[in-house]
């Protein structure tokens, strides 16, 4: 599954209705047609393309998919209410079928990606985890949700795994010659925005933050642009950074400390130091 | 190390007469690292009077070993042993094999290549 390089821009709504679609992921491929939904039901009509211009997908069968028949999404969903209606799908023209919506049936392709116009990087996110389908189906989650909020994104860019290997004797005693290997793979992913609006970006975050998946980490580089006297505001973001993060790095050792200083301080000001400071030695 | 032994027991990992000392020596440590930093920091600067250097070097001397960072030693967590402990799993070497043959530590795998 893995897109390398650069970004392909993959559409859902073709202008010839013969065109062969898009690859599904495979593990949607038999809930997909298991639905019911042949491949033509994806491909658009011209006098639906004329209709609107936005990529957004239009909801105007909606009214139609809401009638009696329901269609199942999956096979896990059965088919609750059977109608008279249900009968008449064969007469019924392709275009009239209940179908689901547009962002539904994009679930089962391929996440879209938006062009950046700049291709300046906004954010850098990387994922990890020690098996693949965790990573991969959250990366797709990420481009996903990227594609909704308007943010091109470029991904998910393989990077190269870390192995770390251990070799332990087999026995809790002596037999240093049986030994046994044991690995760990970490498995990476980065997803990369360009031409972000920062806030955008944070709202991004967010969302992933939200819907975390299990077995995965996630790190983000975030950059912005700033004006000119950023320092005084990044001061004041510094300050608020270390009320946050205090908690965390209380249990790291530090080297340079404020609180040594001003013990230091406090020492050489203490009767002893300062009385016997200016003797001299060996005295 | 009666001193700065807790009287009620704060550790819930495998308990040792050693692991207790260690635990001991850790709380040591974090209590009076400031002040040996200071010591250490009044002894290093040249531009101080030697005085005062000297006697700090002295008060250092003085410190009772517990407040040493080099007297802790990580120590296994199933076994409460010293040696062959891997920093990143808390485990000696036989209790990290078993309980990656179990399953129990995310990621590993026996390996094989």
């Amino acid at each position: 599954m893995g897109l390398r390089g650069a970004c392909r821009l993959s559409v859902v709504f073709l202008h010839h209705p013969l065109q062969a679609t898009r690859p599904s992921l495979p593990q949607y491929k038999d809930s997909f047609q298991a639905a019911g939904l042949s491949t033509s039901q994806l491909v658009r009509t011209d006098s639906e393309e004329q209709q609107d211009q936005s990529t957004t997908p239009k909801d105007s069968r909606i009214a139609s998919a809401q009638r009696d028949s329901l269609v199942p999404l999956s096979p896990e969903f059965p088919q609750t209410h059977i109608n008279s209606k249900t009968h008449e799908n064969a007469l019924i023209p392709k275009d009239d079928i209940a179908r689901m919506p547009r962002s539904v049936q994009a679930v089962y392709l391929k996440p879209l990606k938006r062009k950046a116009l700049y291709g300046c990087p906004s954010c850098d996110l990387q994922l990890r985890s020690y098996n693949v389908r965790n990573v991969e189906f959250f990366a797709d989650f990420a481009l996903r949700a990227a594609y909704y909020l308007h943010l091109p994104a470029l991904g998910p860019i393989p990077l190269p795994r870390i192995t770390e290997r251990w070799t332990v004797p087999r026995s809790n005693f002596v037999n240093k010659k049986s030994q046994e290997n044991f690995e760990r793979i970490t498995l990476r992913r980065l997803i990369q925005i360009h031409d972000g609006h920062p806030e955008t970006v944070e709202i991004w975050l967010a969302f992933l933050r939200k819907h975390t998946y299990y077995g995965v980490g996630m790190k983000a580089n975030v950059w912005k642009h700033e004006s000119l006297g950023v320092g005084k505001t990044m001061d004041v973001s510094l300050e608020n950074l270390k009320k946050n993060s205090e908690q965390k790095w209380a249990h790291f050792g530090r080297r340079k400390n404020l609180a040594i200083s001003e013990r230091v301080y406090d020492m050489m000001n203490e009767e002893s130091f300062r009385r016997i400071s200016d003797a001299p030695l060996g005295s | 190390m009666a001193q700065f032994r807790a009287k009620k027991l704060d550790l819930s990992c495998f308990v040792n007469a050693r692991v207790i000392r260690d635990h001991t020596k850790r709380k040591v440590f974090e209590q009076y690292e400031t002040q040996r930093q200071a010591l250490r920091y009044i002894i290093r600067n040249t531009t101080l009077p030697p005085r005062a250097r000297a006697q700090a070097q002295l008060q250092l001397s003085q410190m009772h070993a517990y407040t040493r960072s080099t007297q802790i030693n990580n120590r296994c967590i199933e076994g409460g042993k010293s040696r062959g402990v891997f920093r990143h799993f808390r485990m000696a070497r036989y209790p990290f094999r078993m309980n990656a043959l179990e399953g129990n530590i995310p990621g590993v795998k026996k390996a094989s290549w």
